[in-house]
């Protein structure tokens, strides 16, 4: 997941992700994507569209 | 490793209150935010009613309200508005604007003279039992530490992970989430200054876009969509919404918050073995208004009893704990359901929908219509209102 630097870090993601695999920091964000399965429901909710998903 | 009785996850209103009454109750006390300062930056519109205030017993402070709110303006999506000014109705439910920042700070306060350890930029970043307590693992300015505790209170917001660490299904599903974006502006010009404003409609699919005043030309001016009917984010919205509206066209921000708001009701299981959810992270959030500040402080006020009763009683398992939830229920769990369905009607509108019922009422004088009477004129303009809205009346 590539977290845009306009990320405000408010944690929406984190509460709607089905493996709880997101980290909110005051300034930063930690993705656990070993686990990730790719539902890409953080990436819909994300108030200020700073997640995308990386091409890989 | 540090060792105390109860442990509190996030110093927001919910978890300083529960902090608060827990220590108040007995109990040896540490809560920790992950925030270098608590209550920045606020998620918020920051309205509450003084009637909410009185029943959790805080004395009001004049650096924490912003402006005594005494009316409320309803707006359809062709500008159409209700006005419930002070001088038309008497309304239960009039407030205040906080000042979040200060206010949030102001019961951490609180809960450290009752007696609290509080300790700021500090993270949970895991948890496991042992021995019948739960060590949380966190980071704290670089150093890793563990605390040991009895009772673990999650206050950590949306986010909910401590929840779902011990076992509880805190997650939330989209349609359950609003996800919001909000400016604080100058130079607003609102039509009712003391009113705190609604905009109902396409403006805010899901949601609805709020002004609240906090004195002279200054708002909050933000809304709440649900992304599951919207392509387009929060923030875009919002930009469409301030453009757009007379009362902000010619307003500037000066700050951007943005945030999820879990409106769909109680969470159920808010007990685990060893482990109280609180506040929003149990989604103790009006889910119609999306208001959450008096409901949250007043579950992690039941949530520190509660925590202090089982210290007391050397018993943290969930049989003993469960109380929490029947309490819970009581208190919030009830009247939310009624704001559920409401909710429901108010989000089956459409636009046009929306402005007759606004014309409807817009010159009404609320003062001597009564509730019943209010209803009839619903249902005679949108049928469909006995149907959602009839087992409420």
């Amino acid at each position: 997941m590539i977290v845009k630097e306009w990320c405000m870090y408010c944690g929406e993601c984190a509460g709607v992700c089905p493996r709880n695999l997101i980290e909110i920091r005051e300034i930063s964000l930690k993705f656990n994507e070993d686990k990730c399965k790719e539902c890409n429901i953080c990436v819909q909710v994300c108030p200020v569209q700073a997640l995308e998903k990386r091409d890989d | 490793m540090m060792e105390t009785d109860v442990l509190v996850i996030g110093a927001g209103p919910a978890g300083s209150t529960a902090a608060k009454h827990a220590a108040m109750g007995g109990a040896q006390v540490i809560v920790i935010d992950k925030k270098s300062e608590i209550g920045t930056p606020k998620r918020c519109a920051e309205g509450v009613s003084k009637d909410g205030l009185k029943e959790l017993g805080i004395e009001l402070s004049p650096r924490w309200i912003a402006k005594e709110a005494t009316g409320v303006r309803m707006v359809s999506p062709n500008g159409t508005a209700v006005n419930l000014t002070e001088d038309k109705v008497k309304l239960p439910e009039a407030g205040y604007i906080l000042e979040r920042k200060v206010f949030d700070k102001f019961m951490a306060m609180d809960a450290g003279r009752a007696g609290a350890q509080i300790m700021v930029k500090t993270l949970a970043t895991g948890m496991r039992m042992e021995d019948d307590q739960v060590v949380v693992t966190v980071e704290s300015m670089g150093q890793k530490m563990e605390i040991k505790a009895k009772i673990v209170i999650a206050a950590d917001g949306p986010e909910s992970r401590v929840g779902r660490w011990a076992g509880l299904k805190t997650a939330l599903k989209p349609k359950d989430m609003e996800s919001c974006a909000q400016f604080e502006m100058a130079g607003v010009e609102m039509a009712e200054p003391d009113c705190i404003e609604f905009h109902f409609g396409t403006v805010a699919p899901g949601g609805y876009a709020w002004i609240f005043p906090k004195g002279d030309d200054i708002a909050n001016v933000g809304l709440g969509v649900l992304t599951t009917i919207t392509d387009k984010t929060a923030y875009e919205h919002l930009l469409e919404f301030v453009a757009s509206n007379p009362a902000t066209k010619n307003a500037q921000p000066v700050e951007l918050n943005v945030g999820g708001d879990p409106v769909g009701g109680l969470l159920k299981k808010k007990v685990a073995d060893n482990v109280l959810v609180t506040g929003d992270a149990a989604s103790m959030v009006n889910p119609l208004t999306g208001g959450g500040i008096i409901s949250g402080m007043l579950g992690g006020r039941i949530a520190g009893q509660v925590a202090a009763q089982a210290v007391a009683d050397g018993d943290y398992s969930h049989k003993n704990l469960k109380v929490y939830d029947k309490l819970c229920e009581d208190e919030l769990g009830e009247s939310f359901k009624k704001y559920l369905k409401a909710k429901e009607y108010l989000l089956s509108l459409s636009d046009e929908e929306l402005d007759d019922i606004a014309d409807v009422f817009k010159d009404s004088d609320f003062e001597t219509i009564n509730t019943s009477e209010m209803v009839r004129k619903l249902i005679k303009i949108s049928p469909k209102a006995l149907l959602k809205l009839g087992k409420l009346f």
